[in-house]
């Protein structure tokens, strides 16, 4: 089988050798070429130009749009331009919030690389443990947050490390360098830059700003080569000015946060309003917190208390009553009332002093906070009446701050008023206000009879405040006699002879309350406060003070809250630069020396 | 004619070259630009962030500590201030003048 087939194959290349011939003499060029051969290889090439030319005016002519943004998309680049958030400044144009860029750190786990020993330094600069940093980097292989918003110094060591998957975002943080004293007012922003408290939140719209866009070519390297189209500049948000004086307001945490540490209190608030324009000077709240370093935070350091809680007003409603007494002409300031035995019975209730006082003139009511006195005095009006002059002081209405989480307190329609409930109204009780709105209603006795309109900002740039209206309540003549009344309860004789200040005549009113626990009262639980305001003769300012649950003994207004009130208005008056009314011993020494002669 | 047409064509060429040239420097131009507006605001934010360091530094709280602790400083009373009254025109420009 082998041997044939190698016998074949020779014989085939014998032949082959034999009939050899050149090309040009080949048979096969001799057979005819049908003509429909060469006529579709035209076509075929007629066809694949034509394809060619139909593609090149679908893309250059037809779809040009879409061709063109695809390739933008290639190389244009659009970058953020984050506007900045405005500042936030007290009435002098001190900073109390401002934003300063705190880098973002973040990595692609996936992409990082880096010796164990640089990711220990890494660890170390972001303060966390390294085997955090390793749980944090198994979280996601894309992306993950290292930390927030670390200090400008940090992010640079951080860069200086080189480690490849580490990157760093812009972004900014707030800094609040009146820290706490200031907390409640100012607020705060979160980790997105969104105010949530406070004046940040209540400006949100006006302290955000705008960011800008601009579209940008980039190379290779990701360097900017050129601009295209029109960029959008960033709109920086605006600065907020408040009426705020950060000195009083510091001065104002500084005294309410010790007053509640020497009585063992849960907390106090003071309010310190500008009698003559409205604005508010200072409101500060213990305990508060520090707004840049919010963890572990608890709703009691959280709350505005001077604006969100209410409580009933107890004694402070008394100068009222008097006031309308004296203003609708059933009394007079030297009016006798009987209010011995210290006691009466009204609808089966009985309404107690603390001490049986016996003849009192309407003045002496409230210099003693008399409540027999002043039960006396309201029952002489009609409800509608009391109910008018309360609301028209404020009381159940929410005070036109623009500030969030303000509430209005209780008072409830008259029409459903029962005796006892009007007679326990006269001395404060069934009826609720915000340490601010009972600071508020009694600008009506500071500033002539009108109560004036409140505000916490004040425009940055604006010349000193003038003096505002307000709604006219009381006569002039009325409350200038109210005000006698409340200074002579800073005397002698009177509830708060702790308020005197020394250098200005003070006038005020101290109130004492039992804290309400569910349906009924608590026993030894008492809310002491003290509103007032000074210079006597023409005030200045308004201050009010409130102290939670006094437990170191002493409990009344007098003892506990009239201190702090004569401290902050010492301070605020010296610092509005305000002369003292009253004589002081001066304790400057200057002799009478004679004169060295002089020789010549 | 060939003459022109090789005119032409030097002319061509340097204007396409000193085209070149002209785009080049408006790179180097448009990159420093850029970098001169980063420095700005790089600058701006430091700027801003000393600022608020300063107050930091500056609240009453720590210059109050200060005043008392290492100056041995008290607060004024009444009782050891001086008043002084101003002469009337100066009261008054002072009144208007602007604050600090």
């Amino acid at each position: 089988m082998n041997g044939a087939a190698q016998k074949n194959g020779a014989k085939a290349r014998a032949n082959a050798s034999v009939r050899s011939f050149n090309y040009s003499t080949s048979p096969l060029l001799a057979a005819p070429t049908p003509p429909w051969r060469s006529k579709l290889l035209v076509a075929l090439v007629g066809l694949g130009f034509a394809l060619l030319l139909g593609r090149a005016v679908y893309v250059q002519i037809l779809d040009a749009p879409f061709f063109l943004k695809q390739g933008e998309i290639r190389y244009g680049h659009t970058i953020e331009l984050p506007a900045s958030r405005g500042r936030i400044v007290d009435r002098n144009g001190l900073i109390l919030a401002a934003s300063v860029p705190a880098p973002s750190i973040w990595a692609i786990p996936r992409d990082l690389e880096g010796d164990a020993a640089s990711r220990a330094r890494l660890a170390t600069l972001l303060g966390m443990t390294s085997a955090a940093l390793e749980s944090r980097l198994k979280d996601n292989p894309n992306f993950v947050w290292l930390r927030r918003q670390v200090d400008d110094p940090v992010a640079k060591a951080v860069r200086a490390l080189g480690i490849k998957g580490i990157h760093e975002v812009r972004e900014y943080k707030r800094k609040y360098p009146e820290g706490e004293a200031a907390a409640h007012v100012v607020g705060f922003t979160n980790v997105e830059d969104r105010g949530q408290e406070g004046i940040e939140l209540a400006f949100q719209k006006q302290l955000a700003g705008r960011d800008g866009t601009r579209r940008v070519i980039k190379d290779r390297l990701g360097r900017v080569v050129e601009d295209v189209g029109d960029s959008i500049a960033p709109v920086a948000g605006e600065d907020i000015g408040l009426a705020i004086d950060s000195k009083v307001q510091f001065f104002a945490y500084q005294r309410i946060r010790d007053a509640v540490a020497a009585n063992k209190a849960k907390a106090g608030s003071v309010v310190v309003l500008d009698a003559q324009t409205g604005e508010v000077l200072a409101l500060a709240n213990f305990p508060s917190y520090a707004p840049a370093d919010r963890r572990n935070l608890t709703g009691a350091q959280l709350r505005n208390r001077a604006l969100t809680d209410t409580f009933e007003p107890g004694s402070t409603m008394k100068p009222f009553v008097a006031a309308w007494a004296l203003e609708s002409g059933r009394v007079t300031p030297t009016t006798v009332i009987q209010t011995a035995p210290g006691k009466m019975t009204l609808t089966g209730s009985t309404i107690t002093d603390s001490h049986p006082h016996g003849n009192l003139t309407v003045t002496e009511v409230i210099q003693k906070s008399s409540n027999v006195g002043a039960v006396k005095m309201a029952m002489t009006f009609t409800p509608r009446e009391m109910w008018e002059l309360y609301s028209a002081v404020g009381f159940g209405q929410k005070p036109q701050l623009g500030f969030p989480g303000v509430v209005a307190g209780r008072l409830r329609p008259y029409k459903s008023w029962r005796p006892i409930e009007q007679a326990t109204m006269s001395y404060g009780y069934g009826l609720s206000a915000s340490l601010f709105q009972i600071a508020h209603a009694y600008t009506v006795f500071a500033h002539d009879g009108e109560l004036i309109p409140v505000t916490l900002t004040r425009p940055l740039g604006s010349a000193a405040a003038t003096p505002v209206a307000g709604i006219r309540v009381l006569s002039p003549k009325t409350a200038a006699a109210v005000r006698d009344m409340l200074h002579l309860a800073t005397l002698p004789g009177g509830t708060a002879p702790k308020a005197q200040v020394m250098g200005y005549s003070v006038g005020g009113k101290s109130g004492t309350a039992y804290k309400q626990e569910g349906a009924s009262y608590a026993t030894k639980k008492y809310r002491s406060w003290f509103v007032g305001m000074a210079p006597i003769a023409h005030p200045r300012i308004v201050v009010a003070v409130m102290v939670d649950e006094p437990s170191a003994g002493k409990y009344f207004g007098g003892d506990v809250a009239a201190p702090v009130f004569s401290e902050v208005v010492q301070q605020t008056l010296r610092m509005m630069g305000v002369q003292p009314d009253l004589d002081v011993k001066p304790q400057i020494v200057s002799r009478e020396m004679p004169a060295e002669e002089e020789s010549f | 004619m060939t003459r022109l047409n090789l005119l032409l064509l030097l002319v061509l060429i340097a204007s396409s070259l000193y085209l070149v040239r002209v785009s080049y420097e408006a790179r180097r131009l448009f990159a420093e630009l850029d970098r001169a507006q980063s420095e700005e605001r790089a600058l701006d934010h430091d700027s801003e962030r000393l600022k608020t360091e300063l107050r930091s530094q500056a609240t009453p709280l720590r210059v109050e500590r200060t005043a008392r602790e290492r100056l041995a400083m008290r607060a004024a009373t009444p009782a050891v201030t001086q008043y002084v009254e101003l002469p009337k025109q100066a009261a008054s420009s002072a009144a208007t003048g602007t604050t600090p």
